[in-house]
């Protein structure tokens, strides 16, 4: 009996220590798998937390199926967001750009799809989600410098490439093109200018100081949306050729009528 | 003249009474002009008519006046400085430019129009009919002039006297050599002439001849205004156009503006994005010309000269607008497609270690932009 009894405690005692030594080796494997693990590109939610968790609405219906579920990005469909910051998702939804119809070359400027809460809403989500670029406290009409001249300067060495000296935009390689710059309001130029949207080149404030900006910002807004045509009709805004083109047509016309008429008056 | 008959000349009694009227028909007669018609346009003076035509021209010139003075007011005393759009003030400035252009066009355009007005309405049209004259100059005519010339040449003794004919041709022809040469001489240049000079087709205004260290420097509209780079300025997938800069100019205000002018200076410096740092290719014999990411490749275009600045930094192609050659950023800027054949030249680049800005390590080690007979490569 005592032997039955002594027989079945060390039983017990045998299966606790195993189950103890079971456990031990599962804790010390998953203390080595969290040392040695590689960390997931997945950042803790940071911020506004209700504006945060309806960003997450908003992503989950409208970004999810080309950025991925943890904005990881989806091979062939769409970028990684995450570190991009509320900046780029604040250009690319207000002006329409993402969510992008199809895809293509590059996504095209159209009415935004996303009302601005939910703009507000998802930049949060993205922000909160490893960081980036944020955009600017002013907003509209205080992004516009006072030395457009010093702008204009910055334009044309910067921007003029591509988007032409007086922003109507040009061609780029493989169907990609620099789009015009008329009906752009002043945050969404600065966001460009800030986060480098698809193909264009990121102009950091150490680079450009933010003042610059602000002039850059006042030269495009003195010179598209039609305050550059003070003839009626811009002409395609591409300079002396249009123009000289047109001029010498209508000039001559003008003055091969007028001589007829003398010489029937005559 | 000779083949018609002159009219008969009147004696001095009968000059000294002839009107200014017939006077004038003299003197046409003389050169073989006979008017047919010659109507006062006006033969009763002072209708109403002729009042209203007067009144019309005057009001022509008036109207010339008073837009040329308009111009004068609005060239002096309107608001002509920048306005921008949107600001107090621009209606006005944007009036500026058509205002003075439409004043002093109308002020030119009322003077013509009253001149005009004014010979239509006021000067005779007459109807007169002039002789024509036929057929070459008379026999006689032919045979004097030629003795003429022919006489003139003998008795300047210049068919005899050798010495001077020949000094003559050697002076002029040594002349002539001297226009030809000043005129061509400036437009002949040598690229071997100056392979050391930075003006030479072989280097650019990033050589450096005292061995002084030659810094990247950004525009920032303002030439006074130094701003050099380091390399935490650009963002990833960044690009910025810098030139060059050496302490020496700091106070120089011509060199400090001639840097940012200069046409082979531009230098594209590129922060590549990490994951494309990576694939990047590099050229034999120049592994260590970047900095990192950062790369400086020449913004003249190696086809014929263009700026090439239109970077993508997604692709990281670089393209040029004129003839659409593409460079690509990742393989030391080799052309894949359009017309140009050569890769565009990249800067070594470095930090200074105490400063922290980025500088050039030497000039570029193959001449930038388009190709010139001497180039071999």
């Amino acid at each position: 009996m005592i032997k039955k009894l002594r027989s079945r405690g060390s039983k017990l005692r045998r299966r606790v220590a195993g189950l103890l030594a079971l456990g031990f080796a599962l804790m010390s494997v998953g203390v080595l798998y969290s040392a040695f693990a590689p960390q997931a590109p997945v950042a803790q939610a940071q911020g506004d937390s209700a504006q945060v968790r309806q960003g997450e609405l908003v992503y989950n219906k409208t970004c999810i199926s080309c950025h991925g579920a943890n904005l990881e990005g989806v091979t062939d469909r769409g970028p990684s967001l995450i570190g991009i910051g509320e900046a780029s998702v604040y250009f690319q939804t207000a002006t329409g750009r993402m969510p992008a119809v199809r895809q293509e070359a590059q996504a095209e400027r159209k009415p935004p799809k996303l009302s601005p809460e939910e703009i507000d809403q998802v930049s949060a989500f993205v922000q909160a989600h490893g960081g980036g670029t944020t955009l600017p406290k002013e907003s509209g009409s205080q992004l516009v410098g006072d030395n457009p001249a010093r702008g204009g300067e910055l334009f044309r060495l910067n921007c003029a490439s591509c988007h032409n000296f007086t922003g109507r935009g040009g061609a780029l390689s493989s169907g990609k093109y620099a789009p015009a710059l008329d009906g752009v309001t002043e945050t969404e130029i600065y966001a460009a200018m800030l986060t480098g949207p698809q193909n264009m080149p990121k102009f950091s404030d150490r680079q450009l100081t933010p003042e610059e900006k602000k002039d850059i910002v006042a030269y495009v807004k003195s010179v598209t949306d039609g305050n550059n045509n003070p003839g009626g009709n811009p002409i395609g805004g591409l300079g002396p050729q249009s123009e000289g083109l047109i001029a010498f047509i209508v000039g001559i016309a003008a003055l091969v009528g007028i001589t007829l008429w003398i010489g029937a008056k005559a | 003249m000779s083949s018609t008959n002159p009219p008969e000349l009147p004696s001095e009694e009968e000059l000294a009474a002839m009107s200014r009227e017939d006077l004038v028909r003299l003197g046409a007669k003389l050169d073989g002009v006979e008017f047919i018609e010659y109507p006062d346009p006006w033969p009763v003076k002072g209708t109403r008519a002729e009042k209203r035509a007067e009144r019309l021209v005057a009001l022509w010139f008036l109207i010339a006046a008073a837009a040329g003075l308009a111009f004068v007011g609005i060239f002096l005393f309107w608001p002509s400085a920048y306005t921008a759009p949107g600001t107090d003030g621009y209606t006005l400035y944007s009036l500026y430019t058509p205002l003075i252009g439409a004043t002093l066009g109308l002020s030119v355009l009322a003077v013509g129009v009253g001149a005009l007005l004014y010979t239509k309405k006021f000067i005779p049209h007459e109807v007169a009919v002039q002789d024509r004259h036929d057929g070459g100059s008379s026999e006689l005519d032919k045979a004097t002039i030629v003795a003429e010339l022919s006489d003139a040449g003998n008795r300047s003794t210049i068919a005899r006297r050798s010495l001077i004919k020949r000094t003559a041709g050697l002076g002029a022809g040594a002349m002539g050599l001297g226009v030809g040469v000043f005129a061509l001489g400036g437009l002949v240049r040598d690229p071997w002439a100056q392979t050391d000079s930075e003006n030479s087709l072989w280097h650019t205004g990033w050589k450096s001849d005292n061995g002084e260290r030659v810094y990247l420097r950004r525009a920032t509209g303002d030439p006074e205004e130094v701003a050099l780079v380091k390399p935490s300025d650009l963002d990833a997938g960044g690009m910025e156009t810098v030139f060059p800069f050496r302490e020496s100019e700091r106070k120089d205000h011509e060199a400090l503006s001639k840097a940012l002018k200069r046409s082979d200076n531009p230098v594209m410096l590129i922060r590549l994005r990490p994951e494309d740092g990576r694939k990047v290719i590099k050229h034999q014999g120049q592994e260590d010309f970047n900095y990192g990411d950062y790369y400086a490749y020449t913004k003249i275009c190696s086809h014929l000269g263009c700026p090439t600045s239109l970077y993508e930094q997604r692709t990281n192609r670089i393209l040029c607008p004129c003839h659409q050659s593409q460079f690509n950023a990742l393989e030391y800027c080799k052309p894949i497609f359009g017309p140009a054949t050569r890769k565009l030249a990249q800067l070594p680049i470095a930090v200074d270690e105490e400063t922290g800005y980025l500088y050039a390590r030497s000039d570029f080690t193959e001449p930038v932009g388009p190709a010139f007979w001497e180039r071999k490569s």
